[in-house]
This record gives structure tokens, sequence and C-alpha cells, in this order.
């Protein structure tokens, strides 16, 4: 990593996107004090990461985590709330918010070993969420997860910022963090090559798309005729298609 | 790395200050009969080196009694060689264990001397009884040794006691290593009859004898067990006691 | 890598966006903490099957004394004893080193390590925490085998006075009496409890150890292999301290050798009074509380070294 200087602005999704090695995962770990820079300074709300406390307001997870197999759902956000100092009725009040909120309610009793990898990933969340983090940190949250799981996670991120909460995250799946960020930096060889709005990044400033519904060719023709006339052109003329990821959600659902 | 080298000095630093405290630790612990063998050069050559590696590894007393196990079937086959080389691995690997001592003082003494003194093998008395002489002597060497690695406990004296009371016949001996037994405190009241019934078969000690005798005597009916009386009366005909000083008949 | 960061600033916070107003207070050290992790860590060392064949091995070892019954009950009581205090302090060194290795290099190959450091638990919490949780199993363990050890002991006992008391039936009172005592006295003996304690205190050291070596090892089996030198090295450090200091040693080579040996390794040896005591030898209380203070105080220096490499760590 060489001369990263990055902000993160409250209440926004932040993606960092980057090729395989391109020091996404040591950027998190970085900002968690887990591994120390050798030269600069990271601040959490205007604390040096380095210190323990301004782990306070961070909730993390890893990529592909591990938790204890050994656990039921509800015994690992009990672990990690008693972790951060929670306790007593809050705790468990904190544990049925959580495992509802990430859908778990059910398989609370169940051990992690049992759990598909989506689930995990959820209580991951839920185990990250539990301290009331103003800032969450996720290592590719939908790395390895299927497409339903993977839908569920990008929603429960959504909710999350509805709620308030800042949310970075590091992803190389480039259409899973266009559909949920609104700001984006890419890194490349250990620099930042690109930072921003997304959809300041990503509009092509002279162009519009215009999605018809019911248009007859006649209609077509003559929106195609107004917009010669008025020196505009039409570059491409095509049958809205639907993604592919929505047709397998269509397609497998219960 | 700067952190490594920095593990490395505090580690000698600290290295400098505990070797004074492990080194007094140790001399307490010998001084109270602990760590007993970790420095007898004796071990290593009677166990090699694997074994006094392992001797001192925490598995001292196990490969003892391995060791034990061993010369007891040994015994049981009658090899009595190599029942002393075993006995001789048992107490030094440990001395503080006073049944290694007795079990091989007897093995020697009794057992492979009576045995010695039976040999069909050897037709000449003279070295029968040469043979004899040498296992009593074995005997009371381990019991000897025993003494020195134990001086705090009775029981190897009163051993070397009856060794030299039934092999030797060296009462004077006997005498003086069951008056030892007896200062120990909480030592059996025999300690103190034995010593003086030994004392009373020496030539020129018969007074005291006597005198030791009589004051058990006159502690009380405990201790006026058939043996003490008879050894009294015979005590009070030879120095020639007073009729009224003497004791009843019955 | 270098990773060189000119400003990295997550959210200067606008207190007025805050969705949640909540936020415990964050304590610089939290006993609540280390207990957690330390449950959790015993909870897991239940659960690896090598904690259960060693102690099923010593359980065996301990039980099967029971079989010595063509010895005279001096020498069977010895070697019962000899055998299951020798079980429990090979069980507890080797369950030590073995539990105690896997323990930090698992959580960073499994990353629960990263999930635990990014939550307001300062390293040092997570070290003792999982020391701890170590040495609560070896407690258990040691209490478990205490009690399997004197049970064994005890019914060879009565079965000894039993057997005692029938012969003697004719005997006269007082000799009855001195028998029962002899039998008595060769089975329990109240200094075996400080031996234990200093048996238990040994396998602490070797724990704490453990977790510094782990520290800046690269796998468990490097681990394991450098502790077993260290034992070994360990039990002789002793021999090897008393030559370098007695100036017998010949040689600068020698000398610098046993010097660093003597300096660098802790002197295990003196964690081996079991054997003089089941032998009767008495232990005075001086000496016990001098012993464990030394085992104490290489636990706790052995755990902060731990820490201190751990603080340097890149995970």
């Amino acid at each position: 990593m060489r001369d990263l200087d990055l902000r993160v602005e409250p209440g926004e999704v932040f993606g960092l996107l980057g090729p395989n090695g391109s020091g996404k995962s040591t950027t998190l770990k970085i900002i968690l004090g887990l591994v120390s820079p050798t030269r600069g300074r990271t601040e959490i709300f205007g604390r040096d990461s380095r210190l323990v406390e301004s782990r306070v307001a961070v909730g993390f997870l890893p990529e592909n985590p591990y938790f204890y197999k050994y656990l039921t759902g509800e015994e690992t956000l009990r672990f990690f709330g008693r972790l951060c100092g929670l306790g007593g009725a809050r705790l468990r009040e904190r544990i049925n918010e959580l495992l509802d909120l990430v859908g778990l309610t059910k398989a609370r009793k169940q051990r992690l070993g049992t759990y598909s990898k989506g689930m995990l990933q959820r209580i991951g969340l839920a185990q990250a969420l539990i301290h009331h983090p103003k800032l969450l940190v996720l290592d590719e949250p939908t790395a390895g997860v299927d497409p339903a799981g993977s839908r569920e996670i990008r929603d429960l991120i959504r909710d999350l910022r509805h709620r308030g909460i800042t949310v970075l995250l590091s992803s190389h799946l480039l259409a899973q963090a266009q559909e949920i960020c609104d700001r984006v930096g890419i890194l490349a060889d250990g620099a930042l090559v690109r930072e921003g709005r997304l959809e300041e990044l990503i509009a092509i400033e002279n162009q519009t798309e215009l999605v018809l519904e019911n248009a007859s060719g006649t209609l077509l023709n003559e929106i195609e005729g107004l917009a010669a006339r008025s020196n505009a052109r039409v570059i491409e003329r095509r049958k809205s298609t639907t993604t592919l990821e929505r047709l397998f959600l269509e397609a497998t659902k219960k | 790395m700067i952190r490594a080298i920095l593990v490395v000095v505090i580690l000698i630093v600290l290295g400098a200050l505990k070797v004074p405290i492990e080194r007094d630790l140790a001399a307490l612990h010998r001084k109270e009969h602990f760590r007993g063998v970790e420095f007898n050069l004796d071990l290593r050559e009677k166990l090699g080196q694997l074994g006094f590696v392992a001797a001192l590894s925490g598995f001292r007393a196990i490969v003892a009694d391995g060791l034990f196990i061993q010369a007891h079937v040994a015994w049981e086959r009658t090899e009595w060689g190599r029942v002393l080389l075993l006995f001789r691995q048992v107490t030094t690997l440990q001395p503080r264990v006073i049944l290694f001592w007795d079990m091989a003082a007897w093995h020697m003494a009794w057992n492979a001397a009576v045995a010695a003194m039976n040999d069909k093998s050897q037709p000449r008395l003279a070295l029968r009884v040469k043979a004899q002489r040498e296992y009593f002597a074995l005997g009371k060497d381990f019991l000897e040794r025993g003494i020195k690695n134990n001086p705090d406990r009775l029981q190897l004296y009163e051993a070397l006691a009856r060794l030299y009371k039934e092999k030797y016949k060296d009462h004077e001996h006997a005498a003086e290593f069951y008056a030892k037994a007896a200062t120990f405190p909480h030592a059996p009241s025999y300690e103190q009859r034995f010593s003086a019934y030994e004392r009373s078969y020496c030539e020129g000690r018969e007074r005291e004898a006597y005198e030791q005798l009589r004051q058990l005597y006159d502690e009380g009916v405990k201790e006026r067990l058939p043996t003490l009386i008879t050894r009294l009366k015979f005590l009070e005909n030879k120095l020639g006691i007073p009729q009224d000083q003497r004791i009843p008949d019955k | 890598m270098s990773n060189e960061i000119d400003n990295l600033t997550l959210e200067r916070f606008d207190a007025s966006a805050s969705a949640r107003p909540m936020q415990t207070r964050h304590r610089a050290f939290s006993l609540a903490r280390v207990r957690a992790i330390t449950v959790n860590t015993l909870t897991e060392l239940t659960r690896l099957k090598v904690f259960y064949v060693l102690l099923v091995f010593a359980l065996l070892l301990i039980g099967s004394s029971i079989f010595m019954a063509q010895f005279t009950f001096q020498q069977e009581f010895q070697i019962l004893k000899d055998v299951s205090l020798g079980a429990m302090s090979i069980f507890t060194s080797l369950l030590a080193i073995v539990a105690t290795a896997r323990l930090i290099p698992q959580d960073i190959e499994d990353r629960t390590v990263y999930t635990i450091l990014a939550k307001p638990v300062p390293r040092l919490e997570y070290l003792l925490g999982k020391i701890a949780g170590v040495l609560l199993l070896l407690a258990i363990s040691t209490l478990v085998m205490s009690a399997v050890f004197v049970l064994v002991l005890y019914m060879r006992e009565q079965a000894v006075l039993h057997t005692t008391i029938r012969q003697m039936s004719a005997a006269p009172r007082e000799q009855l009496d001195a028998a029962v005592r002899a039998v008595r006295a060769s089975a329990f003996n109240i200094d075996m409890v400080p031996g234990i304690t200093i048996i238990y205190l040994k396998a602490c050291l070797l724990a704490a150890l453990t977790l510094f070596v782990s520290t800046f090892a690269t796998t468990n089996i490097f681990t394991i292999v450098v502790m077993a030198f260290i034992y070994f090295i360990g039990h002789l450090q002793a021999t090897a301290r008393e030559y370098w200091l007695q100036a017998h040693a010949s040689g600068l080579i020698t000398k610098i050798f046993l010097a660093v040996v003597a300096l660098l390794f802790p002197d295990l040896q003196a964690f081996n009074l079991v054997d003089d005591i089941v032998a009767g030898t008495a232990i005075s209380l001086g000496l016990f509380f001098k012993t464990a203070l030394l085992g104490i105080f290489y636990t706790a220096i052995y755990t902060l070294l731990a820490a201190f490499v751990f603080y340097g760590k890149e995970l």
C-alpha cells in the first residue's frame, strides 16, 4: 500500500473495489488496528485506530469467517456481546433483536457447524452489529454465498444504511457493489486509482436512457425521427432484458 | 525485528535475576532432602545417558519402579548378580525410598546369603562361607549408604541393627544402632528394649545393660515382657545384685 | 509489504447523525471480557479429542496400579503412588503443551482472532483469556486425576486393611493397631497435596511458555518440537547452571553454552518434588511456598512476554 488517502463520510455505503491482491484486506486490517501501517495514520471518528477504544464504534466481518463451530448462533452472539462489555437483560434483548434482523431466529439453537455459508455470513453480520457500532466494516461480504443468500445480505446492508449506519465494504464483485454503494474507491497495486460517487463515476454525461412499456413501432420511429431533427442520435434500440440474477431468483423461488 | 531482540534481552536480564533465586531454592531443596540425584554422576554411569535424561525428566520414580519389578523377577529366578545390579540402580534413582534400601539389604544378607550357603554346586564349605560373608557385606553396604541418604529416618538404623545381630552376631554394633533408632521422636518403644537386650550380651557392658533394663522394668507393667524379665534375671545373677534389690519371681 | 498511508480518516462523525445513542463505555481492562474468552477457550479445549485420549490414558494408568497385588503392601502402595503421580505429571505437562500450542495459530487460521480483536478487546486480555482457559482445563484434569487416584488408593488401602485384620485376628490388640497404623501410613500422606499442587504449577509454567513460543512460531508442530526440546533442557538446566557457576567447565565455548542454558531456560527440576514426597520426605511450608512462587513467577513472565510479542504481530 502506498499513499492512500481516503475518507468515508457518515451514513454512506463505501465500496473498496479492486482485483485480488490489490490491498483491500490490508487496508481494512489497518483500519481495525490488526496490522499497523509503516507510515501514516488512520482514524475512526477522530480516534486513532491503533487504540483499542476506537473499536467501540466499529463492527467487523472478516472474509470467510469461521466462528467457533461448537457454539450455537445464540451463544456466538452472547460471546461477542460479552467481549463488548454487554451483559444481562440488555444483551439478551440485543441478541433477539439481531437474530430477528438477520432472520436466524429459527436457527438460534443450532450449532454453527450446521449453518450454510449464507447463514454464517448473516450471523457474522449480527456479531459485527452486537455493540451498536456506527461504522460497519465488511470484507467481501458476499463472497462464496449463493445468489439468494447474497441478495439477502445486500438487502440487509441497505437496511442498515437506512438506520444510519456507515458501511465500508470491500468487494471484487462489481455488479453487486454497483447496486449498493453510494461511493466507491478503486484500488490497484496498493494505490487508490479512482474515488468518487458511484453515479458520477459511471454516468456517461452526454447519454440518456429511456425505458418504455407497450410502445408501438410507429411511436419508436417517431421518437427516432424527433431525435434526428434535434441533433441527437439514437445509438441503440433493443428489447429490455432482465438480469441473470433476477431470472435465477425467480426460477429458484420456492 | 526490534521486538525479537528486545525479547532476547529481556530473557537474558530476567535470567540473570532468576539464577540466584533458583540456586537458593535448589540449595533449600537439597537441605530438605529433595533433588538428591541431580548431581549424582554415579547415576549417569549406572543408567547410561538416555536413562539419566529420562530419570531427570520426571520419569525417575517410574523408571525406578520398573527396575524394582525387574529385580523382583530376578529374585524369583534366584539370579543374585542381577538382583544386586538392579537394586544398585533402583537405590541410586530413588535414594529416599527406605523400602528399596531395606529390600536390597534383605535380598543380599538374608536370601542371597542363605542361597550361597546352600549352593550345591560348591562342594567346599569354606568357599560357601566366604560367599555368604560377602553377601552379608553387600547387605551392610546397602544399609550404610541408605542411612547416609536418609539420616533423618529411623527404619534403616533398625534394619542395620538387625543385620548386625542376626548375621554378624555383633551385639556391640546391634546395640549401638538400636539405640540410635530409639533417639528418634515417636520411635517405637521396642528400640530401647532391643538395644538393652543386645547390650546385655556384650562382655563388660553388663552393668550398663542392667541399669537400662531395670529402668524399663520400673516404667511399668507394659515393659515387663518375658524376654526382658529373663535378661534381667540373667544379669542380676551375673552381676551378683543383692537379693533385696532384685525383681520378684513372677 | 510496506503499508504507507497518508491519511485515512473514517468519518469525522457528526454527533447529530448518530442513529443510536447507546454506547457502552470502554474500560482499559475488563475481567468480564477475559472471562468470556476463558470460558470460550475452555469449551473449545474440551472438544479436543487429544484431551480425552490423554485423560483416559492417564486414568487407565492410575487404575491399572490396582493389579499389583503380588507385592507387599508397602511395595504396592509405593508403585501405585509413583505410577499415578508420574502419570499425572506427564499428562498435565503434555496437555499443557499440546493444548496451548494450537490455540493462537488455530484462531489466526480460522480468522476468529480478527473478529475478536476487531472488538474493543486489548490483545493482552485476549491472551490472558486464552491462557486462563488452559490453566482451568489443567486444574480440572488435575482434580479429576487426583480424585481417581485417591479412590484407587483408598480401595487398595481398605482391601489391605481387611486382609491384615483377618490375618491378625488372633494377635494382641497392640500389634494389630500397629499393623493397621503401618498400612494407613504407607497409603496416604498429606504431603501429596502440595506435591500435586507443584505438578499443576509446572504444567502452568509449560502452558505459558508454550503460549510464548506459539506467538512467534509458524506452525503447531514447530511449537511442540521446540517445547519438547525445552522440556528436556529445562530438566538439565540445574546441572548446567551448577557446572557453569562452579567453574568446573573447561573451555570458553562450553562455558558460554552452559551460561545460555542456565539463563534462558527455567529450572524444571525444581518442580519434581513428588517423587521424594512419595518416598516419605516431608515438605516444609517454606519450601512449598518458595517453589510455588517460582512457578507462578515463571507463568506470569512468559504470559507477559507472549503478550509483548503478540502486540507486535501483524495478523
